[in-house]
């Protein structure tokens, strides 16, 4: 098999609350590979915002190693590990965090700020993927005058601008009824079909079955990781 | 990162808060206004200085007569000076360029049923080198005219134009208190002294003139005058002239060695010089004030980018997530102070140069210059202030980790 996109070894997240230090994550081993759909599980404070934290490049492991594309994160500067948020990760949030009183086009074009992107083409992307995800319409309307949803799609189309490898979202569909909730998921199915890889951290099992590989967190471990013999196709659900 | 786009970012966040944006300038707008028009003030105060030292002429001595000392108490007599003293200046104190004899009357001058109070001054040829004084028209005092005393006048432009509107005076007679002259020339406007009188307000006679017609003939000095107007080279030493005239006085009027000067000697330039600086010392003394205020000001701003940098932690948090270096927030929050700041201060520059304007058109108190260097100056001192105080709240902008910015609550 080809080299993984993400080799995690022995990764230890430890926080220091005063003289206490609480072990987030006590020594996680996983393999993540290009094209993947990764759900990831567990009860609250086990670990799995921690984990995604470490994937994504915000965070630093305490211990451990972690290789993304080859690389080993922590031998990267803060200048290198924002370049590659920046290139090649895309982030969706639970509460969408776009610049409030900012219109959908300019909150996509964010991410090319920061990149090496000629500014005469930052329009034509920013206006494509908002397009791609269904908000070619909405492009002038900030996030006050969006739905849940609609936002959560902006967000996804911010996270898309640069093409990145991989999308990691936390909980991205906590704060969705059901409904908007499977929109979502279809458009992560859909991405991952073109090719991207994309790890998603949710609470509810039935998000989870849209995923095709599961990883379930227990107090900082990884206790199980199993594929999904029945990925469900928000797709066709969203229309049922 | 492109600089429009920093400066749009910047304008858009100052934009969320126009309120508190206003108000955190404000203490810039003061400080840029009141340096600006304190060294307008300053610089108007100077000019008008400089303008009253062009228009006596350039570097110029008065010699006038002094009490003479008798045994502690002031006698009343003066000792006047006389023609003799002037021309003996003039021909033995090197440096000197000329040396004027002055005698001053004033009186009525009569032209048909038109009569006008005005100065009338005796004077020769001279007195017009030593003012720097252009004729406009007409001719200088021929010598035969000093030496006789003739009945001729050259007249300022200010009588001129009250007595003669725009007729031609010259070889028209006017009755000058209670006799005719004729008038020779017309002199160049000079406007206002030292004092804020009309110089063009005057009518000149040969010395020899005044004192027989006007003045009368002293007994013991017939050659009196009031005072003799020295002026110098450019470039000469002042001091030395001083000293080789009170020297070459003293000898002429036997003062003994300790014995007091029987002359007063002022360096007319020097006194309005001094004057000047004076109200310089002062305008720069409230410059500074006001540039305390600046910094006042800029502390302010930095206050309210410590709160802005704190309210926007999440804003941070997600420009890192989506891939802002820290020089990229770093250059952010600066750019905001910095526009916060410049601003600040064009607005104040424009506060300034309203008040400068009103001042000057209607004349309340001194006038002021605006120099564009001192208007840059002050913009780059703003500039400068956004700088220095946004570069503690932007560096800690910077320095956030992604993570903590992006979960702050
Ligand atoms: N910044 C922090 N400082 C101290 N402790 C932290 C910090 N972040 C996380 N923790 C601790 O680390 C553990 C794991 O937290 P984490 O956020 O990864 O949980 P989670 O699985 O995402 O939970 P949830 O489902 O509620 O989001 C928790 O015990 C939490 O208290
Ligand atoms: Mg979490």
């Amino acid at each position: 098999m080809s080299q993984p996109l993400l080799k995690v070894r022995q990764a230890k997240k430890v926080y220091a609350m005063g003289d206490e230090q609480v072990w987030a994550l006590k020594g996680v081993d996983l393999d993540i590979h290009q094209g993947e759909f990764v759900a990831i599980m567990g009860s609250s404070g086990s670990g799995k915002s921690t984990m995604m934290n470490l994937l994504g490049c915000l965070d630093i492991a305490s211990e451990g190693s972690i290789a993304f594309a080859g690389q080993e994160l922590s031998s990267l500067s803060k200048n290198e590990l924002a370049s590659v948020r920046n290139q090649r990760i895309g982030f969706v949030f639970q509460q969408f965090n776009l610049l409030p009183r900012t219109s959908a086009l300019d909150n996509v074009t964010l991410p090319l700020l920061y990149s090496k992107v000629p500014e005469s083409d930052w329009h034509k992307r920013a206006t494509q993927c908002l397009e791609n995800v269904g908000l070619g319409s909405r492009m002038g309307h900030h996030p006050g005058q969006l739905s849940g949803g609609q936002q959560q799609r902006v967000a996804i189309a911010r996270a898309l601008i640069n093409d990145p490898l991989m999308i990691l979202a936390d909980e991205p569909t906590g704060a969705l009824d059901t409904q908007t909730g499977l929109e979502v998921m279809a458009l992560f199915q859909a991405l991952n079909q073109q090719g991207k890889t994309i790890i998603l951290v949710t609470h509810e099992p039935d998000i989870a079955q849209f995923a095709k590989r599961k990883l379930t967190f227990r107090d900082g471990e990884l206790i199980s990781d199993e594929q999904n013999s029945n990925v469900r196709q928000a797709a066709l659900e969203g229309k049922a | 990162m492109k600089i429009v786009i920093l400066l749009k970012t910047a304008i858009t966040a100052l934009k969320v808060n126009v309120l508190r944006s206003c108000l955190t300038m404000l203490g810039i707008i003061i400080g840029v206004a009141a340096v600006i028009i304190m060294v307008a003030m300053g610089a108007g105060a100077q000019q008008k200085v400089d303008d009253q030292i062009k228009s006596l002429g350039g570097n110029v001595f008065f010699v006038t007569g002094a009490f003479r000392q008798s045994g502690g108490a002031r006698s009343a007599s003066v000792v006047k000076i006389n023609e003799d003293d002037a021309n003996l200046i003039e021909k033995q104190v090197p440096g000197v360029e000329a040396a004027a004899p002055y005698l001053s009357a004033s009186g009525q001058v009569i032209y048909g049923n038109l009569n006008w109070s005005t100065e009338i001054d005796g004077i020769d040829n001279r007195y017009f080198v030593v003012r720097n004084w252009d004729m406009a028209n007409g001719r200088e005092f021929t010598s035969a005219e000093i030496n006789r005393g003739s009945k001729v006048a050259i007249i300022g432009e200010r009588l001129r134009s009250e007595l003669f509107g725009a007729s031609d005076p010259i070889g028209q007679t006017v009755r000058v208190t209670n006799f005719n002259v004729t008038i020779i020339g017309v002199l160049a406007a000079k406007g206002q002294d030292a004092r804020g009188e009309d110089q063009d307000d005057v009518i000149f006679l040969p010395i020899k003139t005044v004192r027989n017609k006007i003045t009368g003939v002293s007994a013991t000095n017939p050659k009196s005058v009031r005072f003799i107007q020295v002026s110098a080279y450019d470039g000469e030493d002042m001091d030395y002239i001083e000293d080789e005239m009170s020297r070459l006085l003293r000898q002429r009027m036997r003062i003994p060695v300790g014995g007091d000067d029987m002359f007063r000697i002022r360096n007319v330039s020097e006194m309005i010089a001094t004057r000047a600086e004076t109200i310089q010392v002062f305008n720069t003394l409230l410059a500074w004030v006001a540039s305390v205020s600046l910094v006042v000001g800029g502390i302010g701003i930095m206050n309210i980018m410590l709160v802005s940098v704190t309210e926007r932690t999440r804003e941070i948090g997600l420009r890192m997530a989506v891939g802002a270096k820290p020089s990229d927030i770093l250059y952010q929050f600066l750019i905001e102070s910095i526009v916060l700041c410049g601003l600040g201060g064009f607005i104040g520059v424009m506060i300034a140069y309203g008040f400068v304007f009103m001042g000057n058109q209607y004349d309340i108190g001194a006038g002021g210059i605006i120099e564009t260097q001192v208007v840059l100056l002050s913009l780059g001192f703003s500039g400068l202030i956004g700088v220095f105080f946004g570069y503690y709240p932007a560096l800690k902008a910077s320095r956030l980790a992604p993570i903590d910015a992006l979960r702050y609550e």
